[in-house]
């Protein structure tokens, strides 16, 4: 594109542009105010040459001669002085010529009658009218009188004509050249005037900061049919980047939060164990209590990137990268079968519609993190000698198979209110289970940042009271099935 | 001197209550959720309250809002992790007394605990003397006439607590409030034991005994009973013509 090596605003090439066009038609007024002049004027001169002709014909008399010939009276002739002219008898003979000339030469008689021709008369251009006219002598007598042909050759300097054409067309281009000079200053004011909406939007959107995200567009903005595409493109971009400023400050702040309370933890133990002279029991003792809180400020970090990781819009490992969801599951029940043990805690897996291998769009990683999560939530959940129930089935409904997991444990439940809050990060229910289980209060966030990018849906459902058969929590994740 | 810790990190709260018993001999309670922490803050026993502020169930700006609208004036010293001058003036301007920042140290915790406890009694400096009586509470040392007095840790938190209240009655039930966390068996005979062999020690430096400590038969104990507001006493101390502040709100 030629704009893009000079680049000049859009004011510019307007006024540009409507200059070039004013310029054409300007030129174009000039030309055709020429013809159209000197057509005009032409028309005229050939009126006046006839008319002056015709007068020359007037003073031809009677010669009042024996032979009954005709004269030129120069008496009562009035012409202008620049013009000439000459009359002939039929014979050819002269009978008479202006002053001021010396005649057309012989080849001008020639020419044929009514001709209208240009000569050079003492070196200006003159247009020259022959006409032949008649002239009755003694009308009274026997016979009607003779009649008396003459030939008249009028001549007129056509500079007359010729300068009122030129005035006519100096006229109109000193108008066009004048109307180019008023309107290019016009112009642009009119345009810095109707584009103040444009700069009005555009210093409004200039103030938008990271810190500052009010955005109140103009009413005109609104209002204008070409800013307004433009003014709701803008507002639809800040409100999503709002929000995720928004989100990723709350990340970072309770990250730092997080953070901070691990290493204060940390340190406050380091001083305790300075404070005083310790045995080497106590120091020992002291130490692996740091240990241990360094292990779960390592266990924070590590869960925080893999939440980054699996928010991040970016895919996983390629966007065809699928997990066999049955295998997965085994292989999770397989890999938490001590933990369970160990809280002896049973874990049933229930495979209905005889449903054999099949993908969902997950990297194999993500399903077997997102599961082990789920997986290890219900068992540390659960009550002792209770069981978790994995249910995988098949929905085929509306050509959008769907694999529907079910993860249920018959443990105390999450109360009601904080059940809107579990896949918040950080958030951990009830503190001192947190505190018992080790969790960082990031494993249902991980899984429902998984499960929203594999564009599927996590929902979770609870019945804290112990007094009803149904006590417990149930995790419910949809996952698209990729064929 | 008693502290309600509120802190919902197990392992950062042990530590906090350790250092506060171990270093300047408090006697400490812990609460884990803003709701236990409301609950022992309502009994009015602490002379301190540590209040971190994430906290599940109550926040700790909430906990803090709720103490002082029941006009508590218990000085409040808040941890918080969160960053911005905002919410620093936000908890100042709800009652907060001072504020330390996660990760903090603990020398600075502890001498930030002694400072707000010390003026929540309305003391300024950290050595209060009483007619000829000096307690160093740093130091935690006792000097009577210029002699210097040995008490046991127990004996000395009483006339730590005894010298912050001169002339005032303090009954059985407040010194056993403000020296032992809930976790004591509250027996005032212990008490009494304690204060006896107090008055003995601080009796003991002197040729003949004045008792600095006078016995209200079933209404408490009273420091310096003879106290008179002299001008050159009134210069090294400060501690009763100080009235203990109303709360803000």
């Amino acid at each position: 594109m030629k704009l893009a090596i000079q680049p000049r605003s859009i004011a510019f090439r307007l006024i540009v542009a409507v200059l070039a066009v004013e310029l054409v038609s300007s030129i174009l007024v000039v030309v055709l105010s020429f013809g159209y002049e000197r057509h005009i004027h032409f028309r005229a001169f050939d009126v006046m040459l006839h008319g002056r002709a015709d007068s020359i014909l007037g003073a031809v008399q009677d010669a009042e001669d024996p032979g009954d010939n005709v004269m030129l009276d120069k008496a009562d002739l009035h012409i202008p002085p620049d013009d000439v002219y000459e009359v002939y008898d039929e014979a050819g003979h002269l009978l008479g010529r202006s002053d001021n000339w010396q005649g057309a030469g012989p080849g001008v008689p020639t020419h044929s009658l009514g001709d209208f021709s240009q000569i050079r008369v003492s070196g200006h251009h003159y247009r020259i009218l022959r006409i032949q006219g008649s002239r009755t002598i003694d009308p009274g007598e026997h016979g009607g009188g003779k009649l008396r042909k003459v030939t008249i050759v009028y001549g007129s300097p056509t500079f007359h004509a010729w300068h009122a054409v030129r005035g006519a067309v100096e006229f109109y281009a000193a108008g066009s050249i004048i109307l180019l000079i008023v309107t290019g200053p016009l112009i642009a004011w009119l345009l810095h005037r109707g584009l103040l909406p444009l700069r009005q939007l555009a210093s409004l959107a200039s103030q938008v900061s990271v810190d500052a995200w009010q955005f109140t567009p103009p009413a005109s903005a609104y209002s204008t049919p070409e800013l307004a595409p433009l003014t709701h493109a803008i507002e639809s971009v800040l409100q999503r980047l709002e929000q995720s400023f928004i989100q990723q400050r709350a990340f970072v702040s309770d990250a730092a939060h997080e953070l901070k309370t691990a290493v204060a933890v940390i340190k406050s133990s380091l001083q305790l164990l300075t404070m005083k002279r310790r045995s080497a029991q106590e120091y020992q003792a002291g130490l692996e209590r740091c240990l241990a809180d360094s292990l779960r400020l390592e266990a924070i970090v590590a869960d925080m990137l893999t939440l980054a990781r699996a928010e991040s819009s970016a895919p996983v490992d390629g966007p065809q990268s699928t997990a066999n969801l049955p295998a997965c599951i085994d292989q999770v029940v397989v890999q938490l079968e001590t933990v369970a043990a160990h809280r002896n805690v049973q874990v049933n897996t229930t495979v209905s519609n005889s449903i054999e291998a099949f993908e969902v769009a997950l990297a194999p990683e993500a399903c077997t993190l997102l599961l082990s999560n789920l997986l290890l939530n219900a068992i540390q959940h659960s009550l002792p000698a209770s069981a978790v129930e994995i249910i995988l089935i098949l929905e085929t409904e509306e050509n959008a198979p769907t694999a529907v997991v079910q993860i249920q444990d018959h443990g105390d439940g999450i109360p009601l209110e904080a059940l809107s809050h579990v896949f918040d990060r950080f958030y951990r229910g009830d503190p001192s289970r947190a505190r018992t289980t080790g969790g960082t209060g990031l494993g249902l966030a991980i899984s429902k940042a998984i499960v929203t990018k594999a564009g599927g849906s996590i929902s979770i459902a609870s019945q804290p009271d112990p007094a009803l058969p149904d006590q417990g929590t149930a995790v419910i994740v949809r996952l698209p099935i990729s064929r | 001197m008693r502290v309600l810790l509120v802190e919902d990190e197990v392992r950062l709260a042990d530590n906090l209550a350790t250092a506060l018993r171990d270093g300047p001999g408090f006697a400490v309670d812990w609460a884990e959720d803003g709701l236990a922490g409301d609950d022992c803050a309502g009994n009015l026993c602490y002379d301190l309250i540590v209040l971190d502020l994430m906290l599940p169930k109550l926040d700790g700006l909430s906990l803090l809002k709720r103490i002082r609208a029941r006009r508590d004036a218990t000085p409040v010293l808040i941890l918080t992790a969160k960053e911005g001058a905002d919410s620093i003036i936000q908890l100042l301007n709800a009652g907060a007394d001072d504020y330390l920042a996660k990760p903090f140290d603990l020398g600075e915790l502890i001498a930030r605990a002694k400072a707000l406890i010390r003026r929540g009694k309305g003391a300024a400096h950290p050595t209060l003397t009483v007619l000829g009586l000096t307690v160093n509470t740093l130091e935690q040392t006792v000097v009577r006439n210029g002699v210097f007095v040995d008490l046991s840790p127990t004996e000395y938190r009483v006339l730590e607590y005894l010298i912050h209240r001169p002339r005032v009655i303090v009954s059985k039930r407040e010194l056993l409030e403000h020296l032992y966390d809930y976790n004591w068996e509250h027996h005032s005979n212990v008490i009494e034991v304690h204060v006896s062999n107090l008055r003995k020690k601080l009796d003991a430096v002197l040729p003949e005994p004045d008792p600095i400590i006078e016995t209200m038969r079933g209404r408490g104990y009273r420091l310096a009973p003879g106290l008179r507001m002299d001008a050159d006493q009134s210069s090294e101390r400060d501690v009763s013509s100080v009235p203990i502040p109303e709360p803000g709100q």
